[in-house]
């Protein structure tokens, strides 16, 4: 069943290298989300109780309804952000990459945890999130479409942990939550004043802004 | 005996395959409020087609005529091979399962081949743009049902099938999720909504029909009969990741739940047509890669399992 929520945990992410849309972008975030509580939930059903079921809770109230609700109602509404994703390369070639590396990560992934006492497949599935969400921030000009990279990456380090460590360090976990929240939050404001004062919303307009 | 019973079942899937095509169309002009045609419309425009004159273009030559009787005998061909039925199909040996790519692809490049006999531009665009696709499209098999052959360790069409059981739930999302690719292969391959407009009648949007415009008469029978045996051919093959004839040992409930999986199959391609406008050109090529992705992920997932 771990392996059924991988799969579509990286058909995820080969679905952000094929859409165009902003909020599908969005919307790929919150299935991911809901993706690792099932993760996360998923070795805790034998013993539940209240104080295991904090981090999963957590993960769904931020990531699935705290950040993709700011984001959508403080960043794409008001600033009125156009729906296509502005990109770089041909999304084909996105693809290609995408799958090529995701090729790469798995058999890597494979060598790597031959020893280890590690599951290869969620390691496998963090990484390629790591590398993919890489490549959103490197490959496309938005700045808005840079964040949700930046939270598909996240979303993958903490998938990583998973896999990594059978005993999670929970505490430090709800931590990074705390800081990824925080993090979304300036990142909107951010935004949000550079384009009041300053009218774009693509990383090559930057380059425009000297003293 | 035994092989008089497996050719009885072929016929009956060869003649079966123009109703499938009515099926499809009565339920598209249902739901787009129409009354639309007859399911049984497909054999009336098969037995007008066999009875009207075959005329060649005057700068066809022996290609024009010989490439819709090939493209439908190895379609025929490829049909032998698939598993339709409990027993065994009436071609059958290890490694068929290449067999049955390359004639469906033979199938193809003949009428690529006759597209381009004719020497009209806009048949050559045409043949193009399917040569183009196919280069995209063979992948989807060659992964999906690779990836079936690798975890089972058979190469033969019908013992790939016949080992699939439905016990494992990790399995199941696993076929759910092949079959949803070969689905994308069988709307490629036939040319259907989402990758080309059957309906179309706009030679530049076009990539089946305009390959088939200057065939006419029994040329022209061979290719539409050919179309249809693909597509039940592709719609059998999605349905036998559910492998419904040997889930259930009784006859009545395995062709039961054959005519179910059928009958989704038909409503999904009916939904996507309706809801569906057709992909840009430059898009297409895009889809069909995310489709043979899907088939790369299984591979690798399954390859590295450790149990």
């Amino acid at each position: 069943m771990g392996n059924v929520l991988n799969i579509l945990f990286c058909l995820s992410l080969l679905y952000l290298a094929t859409t165009t849309r902003v909020t599908a972008y969005l919307q790929v975030f919150v299935l991911q989300s809901i993706l690792l509580f099932f993760i996360v939930m998923m070795p805790l059903l034998n013993h539940l109780s209240v104080f295991t079921l904090v981090l999963p809770l957590t993960i769904l109230v931020v990531k699935a309804i705290l950040i993709p609700r700011y984001m959508k109602k403080k960043i794409i509404y008001e600033l009125e952000i156009k729906t296509t994703i502005e990109a770089n390369i041909q999304q084909f070639n996105f693809l290609l990459l995408s799958v090529f590396s995701m090729v790469a990560v798995f058999v890597s992934c494979n060598l790597i945890t031959k020893d280890a006492a590690v599951d290869p497949i969620p390691f496998a599935a963090a990484f390629s999130s790591v590398v993919i969400g890489l490549y959103v921030i490197i490959f496309r000009k938005k700045l808005i479409v840079h964040v949700i990279g930046f939270l598909v990456m996240e979303n993958g380090i903490f998938l990583l942990g998973i896999a990594v460590a059978s005993e999670m360090p929970f505490l430090i976990e709800l931590g990074i939550l705390l800081d990824i929240f925080v993090v979304v939050f300036l990142m909107g404001i951010a935004i949000n004043k550079i384009s009041s004062t300053f009218a774009a919303d693509e990383v090559s307009a930057l380059d425009k802004l000297k003293n | 005996m035994e092989i008089l019973s497996k050719i009885t079942i072929y016929m009956v899937f060869i003649f079966a395959a123009p109703l499938f095509m009515g099926l499809v169309n009565k339920l598209k002009a249902r739901l787009t409020g129409r009354i639309g045609p007859s399911v049984f419309q497909s054999y009336y425009d098969l037995r007008r087609l066999l009875r009207k004159e075959t005329i060649y273009a005057n700068s066809a030559s022996f290609i024009s005529r010989m490439a819709p009787v090939v493209s439908f005998v190895s379609i025929l061909f490829a049909g032998m091979i698939l598993p339709v039925s409990f027993t065994r199909p009436l071609i059958s040996f290890n490694g068929d399962l290449i067999l049955f790519a390359y004639l469906l692809g033979l199938s193809r490049f003949f009428q690529i081949l006759g597209a381009m006999d004719i020497g009209s531009s806009f048949e050559g665009m045409g043949a193009a743009r399917e040569a183009t696709f196919a280069v995209f499209a063979e992948p989807i098999y060659f992964f999906t049902l690779g990836s079936l052959a690798f975890i089972f360790g058979r190469t033969s069409m019908y013992e790939i099938f016949h080992s699939i059981t439905l016990g494992d739930p990790s399995f199941l999302v696993f076929i759910v999720v092949a079959s949803i690719s070969v689905f994308f292969l069988m709307i490629t391959e036939t040319s259907r909504m989402p990758v080309d407009d059957p309906n179309t009648h706009l030679e530049l949007t076009m990539i089946h029909e305009v390959m088939i415009l200057d065939n006419s008469g029994q040329d022209l029978f061979l290719y539409q009969y050919s179309a249809y045996l693909k597509i039940l051919i592709y719609a059998t093959f999605t349905s036998n990741f559910f492998n419904p004839f040997s889930m259930a040992e009784n006859y009545m409930i395995g062709f039961l739940v054959y005519l179910c999986v059928m009958l989704v199959l038909i409503c999904c391609l009916v939904w996507i047509e309706t809801m569906l406008g057709r992909f840009k050109m430059k898009s297409i090529p895009q889809y069909l890669l995310f489709a043979a992705s899907i088939g790369i992920l299984n591979l690798l997932i399954y390859s590295f399992f450790r149990k």
